[in-house]
Parts: structure tokens; C-alpha cells; sequence
């Protein structure tokens, strides 16, 4: 396989998922009962055979460190390669569909520089799919293109993200918000390291601008083409967004392909016990990581590691975040609870399928 | 050899038998490595107990069909035992200049180790089981070994007297000073059972395996051997005595009841305890998911399984799948098992990746029966075993 490292960016932020990312950022969104979204793109290097990872980080990056460590779970802790910390700068992008701003690459242009690889696979921190990057990679090098963008045609309208005209597999022209069935960009391109090198310095002037955005009026000049991927892969840009792709988990073949266990989607390791189900609970349609404890009804939801239904309460079509407590009694319906939530016994916490409650992360009560 | 940084303490861990009376079990793999509790193997508690105890050298003696053990203890960092300086050595059978042999008895592992123990210069040499469960701060232990300033700590426990013939019993003074030791004795003089775990001063230790690896008539064990030998020299041996929970899970039907047990409430041995954590090489699995037609009590369920039919009261250990209409009662299944559509499972242990056919139906209610056992990568038909 040619050289490659791939560079994945964090460094951009969004009102849309509300209180979920007010203490952390999108890439360490909890998703999937047990991972953040960062696991996706990151897992998805490692296991293309990418073992030189540099990460963007945001300007809130405690969560996203505090997550990934020295990247021991996902075997990046290497004397060769590894994982390489990029601090993004400090204003982070906040226009809907920039992800790649010149300025975080231009300060971290030693790690291009240094490296001695051929390609480059650059990829967002909110894209939700598991991919071997090397179908990819392959398609850029026997096209000879500048540039390969990864598309899928959107599952829905997304006014706020980028779309690709194409013509054949060559993009033409860039769209600015889509409609259901447009080609949408997801957050991934491959590039050589040199051209990205080159691009850097060109653009070094307005270095606060997306790549996209800089490279928009050059697309006729260029050779950027598109590469369509096949699978599931959702973008997570809104709490609505979180919530339905959440829930698409609970589709037997969405999980089959995004759990796969040729490709397994890496994660920091926790030491919770098995999750432990007593006499009277009732369980039905729900994806449970280790460390809960039901007493109770849970139907159609997600749970995060430690949490505890009690007797007679219920829990439908809801996200439970880590160390959430529903007392008995109490109902949660059509809900997301970030972490640390307690709810007390005979009460209900009610949304609707359209209009989720949301609960803001709370601090965890010591034992006492 | 260069001499690493002296520790206070470090402990040697047998882990080298075969368990031979959990039959199916330890076919393939030593008794340490056998799966418990839905995602640890036997061998995380007492790794654990060293790792909670801040003890960070750890040898682990093998013999038995090592591969399994080694490989999941890799470099010891799940149990945060990977250092530089100490960490967890698996220590194997090996050869020298005058040829290679096995491991002949407990003793004859850890002296055929004293160069490890001797690298690390460590004051105090504790030594444990692989195959116990139970969760233990050895610096009380080792504290109290202190006090007593003694040769040799055993831990004890309290067993009732029917059964203390199945131990190594200890008779102690007031002082808890031991003043005879007794082999699984036929007419137990004290309830006080050894659990197979002592802290020896070094130089004790050392002295004393050394003369006793030249005793043609020994067989080289700490129970039968080291023990009475250090009594008779008179040397200091001290109880400690442990009140929580330990067991040898020995047995088939032992493992059995030790697993349902698990499922209470409020188990005896509650594996969740966030101020003492068991730690474990934990595969990367998913959540386990629970299907819209599943019913599932009193049961415990590890990751990346997948529930379809109906569980009660069993342990279902990551990575098992139970199919539409199967229905598993009272049983344990290790890690991978599956359970096809439409089979039954009743009061049986299905070992590791075995796979009972879609209908089959394994097992029995009746409580006179022994407890069904299939091996690692077993498959059972409808109709019979093949």
C-alpha cells in the first residue's frame, strides 16, 4: 500500500446540538451506548491500515484527550507513528460546513512535513459509518485526481451542509445546503501530501477560510473528484440529527455493519460489571452496555454504561446518558438524558417524537 | 543480570493447572483462563486484588496450556500492571544447561523462579493462586505479617467443621501463631482452612526451598512440604484471618452455583464494587441488544450479545447470541456461545463459541441430574451431541 497518515479534524462547533456539547465537543459526543463519535473516524484509520493519526483538536479539547489518551485502544500508542496531537486554533470554524480550516493545518504543517507519505486522508469528527478508507485511496490514486471527496446521497434535506454537482464522478460545482437525494459531502477527502502542502501556503492569506471554501472558484482548474460510498453513514449536526441516527442502532443491519467485527469500532475501555436484569423488569428493542441495572421497563432506547431503572418505572424511545438513575415509578418518554441525571421517583419526563426532551449533563453526586 | 529497583513486595502466581475436575471446561485452556461472572476470567480477581493492592510485579507461573492465558494477559495493561520496572513476567517451565523440566509441585515453580524474585530484591514474597475468587487487600495481609513479625502469613477462613476436611487446616494460638497444620485432615482439630495464600519473608522463602529441592522424598508442594517443614524448624507462621467471600470454584457444580448466585440481588459475591474494580482484558464489543420479542430476568449480560427469545435466570457472558423462540434457564454461556432459534437450554454450562442447533434442546429441570456441560467450540444437534 502507498505511504499514508490521515488527519482528523475536531476544531468546529454548533449550536444545534444544544446543551449536548456545552462541556464538550461534537467528536466526543457519546453515541451508541459505549462510544463517542471520534471512535468512528478514528477506528475507521486504524483499521484501513492508517497508523499515523494526527488529531485537530478543538479549543474545548479536555473531553476529546481525556477520551483518547496516548490512542492505547485504538493501538496508536507506537514508537513509529501513532497518534499526533494538532491543537487547533483557537476560534474554532462555526460556519455549518467547514470542518477543514487552512489555519489548523498551517500550524501543524511540521506533521506534513516531517511525514514521508505519499497521501493524505483527512475526515470530519461527526460522521457516523464504518469505512476501510483504502476503497477510497484507491480510486484517487488510478484517477490521478487532485482530490477524492467522499459523497452519499442524502437521506434528507440538509440546509446547513455541503453538496457536491457532479459530472460523472468529477465535481463540477459545490452546493450550498441540500435536498433529500443530492450528493452530500461527508467530512472525508484524500489528497497528496504535497498538494495539501501546496494548498496551505497558496491560501496562507486567508488562512481562516475552510479548504472548500478557498478552493471553491478553483474547482474548474482542479481535478477534485467524488467517491461514493455505499454504506451507512450519517452526519450528526443537530439534536434531531443525534436522536434519529442514535435509534437507527436498534436496526439490525445498521448495527451488524457499523459493530462489524472484522472492523470493530474501538473505544476507551471502562471496568463496569455485566449488566444485571431482575425478577419483573420487562426489556424489549434496547441496546444496554455493561454496568446497568433494570428493574424496571425499557423499550426502544439506548442506554449508557451505569445506569439504573428502577422497579415499576419506564423508559421509552429515550438516550440515557452514563450514571443516569430513573427512580422508581418514574417515566421517560421520548427523551435524551446526558449524563449523571437522576429522576425522581413518580416523575415523568415527557417529549415528543418530533420534539425531544433534552437534559443537560449534571455533576455526580460522591457516595455518600 | 542487571538488578531492577528493589521492591518491598512482590507476588508469584500459580497459574499453571489444569483444573482437571471442571472437565469440558479446562479441555483447552488452564483453570485461571476459564470465563466467569459474563466478561472476566478467573485469573482478573487475583490480578485485580494485586493491581487494587499496589502490588506492580507480578509473575505468573504457567504450564498448562499457556496460549490462552498468555495471549489475554498480554502486558498486563488492562490491569494496569504494565511497568518498566516490575509489571507482570509470565513465567513458563524452562530449560538450562543441564536440560529442562516441568513445573514438579508449587514449590518447585517458584524455585525454579528464585532468579525472577531475586532480580527485584523484594522483601516480602507473596504467593497466590490463579484459581481463587474473591477480592483481597494484601497490604492488610502484608501489615499484619509485619506486626506478628513472622516467616510466614497464611490467610485463613472460617469453614464449617463438616467440611473442613477438604482443606488445609490450621491450628492457632491466642496469639494467632500457628502451632499445627494439617493436610485435609480426617479428623479436623480447628475450622480455620488455608486459602492457598501466604506471604513469606525472602530469605525464609529462599532457605527453604533450597533445601527442600534436594529432598528426594518431598513433592516440592507448600501445603504438604514447606509448610510442615517450617513448623518443625520452629520458624514464626502467623494467621490472617479473612471473613469476605472466597471460593475455589473447583467443581462443575460449584461453578454452577457460584455463577447463579451472581443473579440475587444481593449477590455474595457482588462483582461491582467501584472503590475495588475487578478488571479484565476486555474485548472490544459492542452494547448487548435486546430484540423486540425478547424477555429476559434475573439475568446478568455481557456485551456485544444479542438476545432474541427468552433468558431467565442465567448468566449470558459477552458476545453469546440466543435466537427467536430459544429459551435459556439456569445455565451459564461463555463467551461466543449460541443458543439457535427454537432450542432449549435448561440448567447447563455452554462453553466458549459452542453452538446448540436451531430446536435442539439441552439439559434438564430435574435438579437430580448433574448440570449439562458442552466444551469450547462444542455443537450440539438437534437430536444429540456431536
Amino acid at each position: 500500500m502507498e505511504r499514508v497518515i490521515g488527519i482528523i479534524s475536531a476544531n468546529y462547533e454548533t449550536n444545534d446540538l444544544g446543551c449536548l456539547t456545552q462541556e464538550r465537543t461534537i467528536a466526543s459526543l457519546p453515541y451508541g451506548g459505549r462510544y463517542r463519535l471520534i471512535d468512528f473516524p478514528l477506528s475507521n484509520m486504524v483499521n484501513s491500515g492508517i497508523s499515523t493519526v494526527g488529531l485537530i483538536t478543538p479549543y474545548k479539547y479536555r473531553s476529546v484527550i481525556d477520551h483518547i489518551g496516548a490512542g492505547k485502544e485504538w493501538q496508536l500508542d507506537r514508537k513509529n507513528g501513532g497518534l499526533f496531537i494538532l491543537p487547533g486554533s483557537l476560534f474554532g470554524v462555526t460556519s455549518s460546513e467547514a470542518r477543514f480550516m487552512i489555519r489548523d493545518l498551517k500550524h501543524n504543517l511540521v506533521y506534513l512535513k516531517r511525514s514521508m507519505a505519499d497521501y493524505v486522508v483527512l475526515t470530519a469528527s461527526d460522521v457516523v459509518y464504518n469505512m476501510d478508507y483504502r476503497e477510497i485511496l484507491e480510486q484517487h490514486i488510478q484517477s490521478g485526481a487532485d482530490i477524492t471527496m467522499l459523497y452519499h446521497e442524502a437521506v434528507e434535506d440538509a440546509p446547513h451542509d455541503l453538496g457536491l454537482e457532479l459530472d460523472g464522478n468529477r465535481v463540477t460545482s459545490f452546493l450550498h445546503g441540500i435536498k433529500i437525494g443530492q450528493n452530500i459531502f461527508r467530512g472525508c477527502f484524500v489528497i497528496s501530501r504535497q498538494l495539501l502542502m501546496n494548498i496551505v501556503s497558496w491560501y496562507n492569506a486567508v488562512d481562516f477560510m475552510d479548504i472548500f471554501e478557498a478552493l471553491e472558484p478553483e474547482l474548474g482548474k482542479m481535478d477534485v473528484r467524488a467517491y461514493r460510498f455505499g454504506g451507512y453513514i450519517r452526519t450528526i449536526n443537530n439534536i434531531r440529527d443525534y436522536y434519529i441516527h442514535s435509534m437507527d442502532l436498534l436496526k439490525d443491519d445498521v448495527r451488524k455493519e457499523l459493530f462489524s467485527h472484522e472492523n470493530p469500532i474501538m473505544t476507551k475501555v471502562q471496568d463496569s460489571v455485566p449488566s444485571k436484569y431482575l425478577s419483573g423488569c420487562s426489556v424489549r428493542n434496547s441496546l444496554i452496555p455493561a454496568g446497568c441495572v433494570i428493574k424496571g421497563t425499557v423499550e426502544n432506547s439506548i442506554l449508557f454504561r451505569d445506569v439504573e431503572v428502577g422497579e415499576g418505572a419506564v423508559v421509552k424511545n429515550s438516550i440515557l446518558m452514563q450514571h443516569c438513575i430513573v427512580e422508581p415509578g418514574a417515566v421517560v418518554e421520548n427523551a435524551i438524558l446526558d449524563r449523571n441525571n437522576v429522576i425522581k421517583t413518580w416523575t415523568v419526563v415527557k417529549g415528543s417524537p418530533d420534539d425531544v426532551f433534552v437534559m443537560d449533563k449534571k455533576t455526580r453526586k460522591s457516595k455518600e | 543480570m542487571k538488578k531492577m529497583r528493589k521492591k518491598e513486595i512482590l507476588a508469584m502466581l500459580l497459574a499453571g493447572g489444569q483444573g482437571s475436575r471442571l472437565g469440558a471446561l479446562t479441555k483447552t485452556i488452564a483453570k485461571p483462563a476459564v470465563s466467569f461472572g459474563g466478561k472476566y476470567r478467573i485469573i482478573d480477581f487475583s490480578l485485580s486484588n494485586c493491581a487494587n493492592s499496589h502490588i506492580d510485579t507480578v509473575g505468573v507461573l504457567t504450564q498448562y496450556r499457556p496460549y490462552l492465558l498468555n495471549s489475554y494477559i498480554g502486558t498486563g495493561s488492562a490491569w494496569g500492571l504494565d511497568a518498566s520496572n516490575g509489571g507482570v513476567s509470565i513465567l513458563p517451565p524452562y530449560a538450562t544447561e543441564t536440560g529442562g523440566q516441568w513445573y514438579e509441585g508449587t514449590a518447585d515453580a517458584i524455585f525454579r523462579n528464585l532468579n525472577y524474585i531475586d532480580l527485584y530484591d523484594p522483601k516480602y514474597v507473596l504467593i497466590l493462586s490463579g484459581d481463587h475468587l474473591y477480592r483481597m487487600d494484601y497490604r492488610q495481609m502484608l501489615k499484619c505479617h509485619k506486626e506478628n513479625n513472622a516467616d510466614l502469613t497464611i490467610s485463613v477462613m472460617k469453614v464449617p467443621m463438616e467440611e473442613a476436611s477438604r482443606f488445609g487446616i490450621m491450628t492457632a494460638d491466642e496469639t494467632g501463631r500457628i502451632v499445627k497444620f494439617a493436610e485435609k485432615p480426617k479428623q479436623p482439630e480447628s475450622d480455620l482452612a488455608s486459602m492457598g495464600i501466604y506471604i513469606f519473608s525472602k530469605d525464609v522463602l529462599k532457605k527453604a526451598l533450597i533445601e527442600d529441592s534436594t529432598d528426594e522424598s518431598s513433592d516440592h508442594d507448600f501445603g504438604k512440604n514447606i509448610i510442615p517443614k517450617l513448623l518443625a524448624e520452629d520458624k514464626r507462621l502467623f494467621c490472617y484471618e479473612f471473613s469476605g467471600f472466597w471460593m475455589d470454584v473447583g467443581t462443575i457444580s460449584s461453578f454452577h452455583e457460584t455463577s447463579m448466585d451472581l443473579l440475587e440481588a444481593e449477590p455474595k459475591f457482588d462483582l461491582d464494587d467501584e472503590d475495588f474494580p475487578i478488571f479484565s482484558n476486555e474485548n472490544l464489543s459492542p452494547p448487548h441488544y435486546i430484540g423486540p420479542d425478547a424477555d429476559i430476568q434475573e439475568s446478568i449480560v455481557g456485551n456485544g450479545s444479542q438476545i432474541f427469545g427468552s433468558v431467565l435466570h442465567s448468566v449470558i457472558s459477552v458476545d453469546s447470541v440466543i435466537g427467536k423462540g430459544a429459551r435459556v434457564k439456569d445455565s451459564v454461556l461463555l463467551p461466543g456461545a449460541t443458543v439457535e432459534d427454537g432450542a432449549t437450554v435448561t440448567r447447563a454450562i455452554l462453553g466458549e463459541n459452542s453452538v446448540i442447533r436451531a430446536g435442539a434442546v439441552f439439559g434438564s429441570e430435574d435438579p437430580k441430574e448433574a448440570i449439562a456441560v458442552i466444551g469450547d467450540d462444542f455443537i450440539v444437534e438437534e437430536g444429540g451431541e456431536s
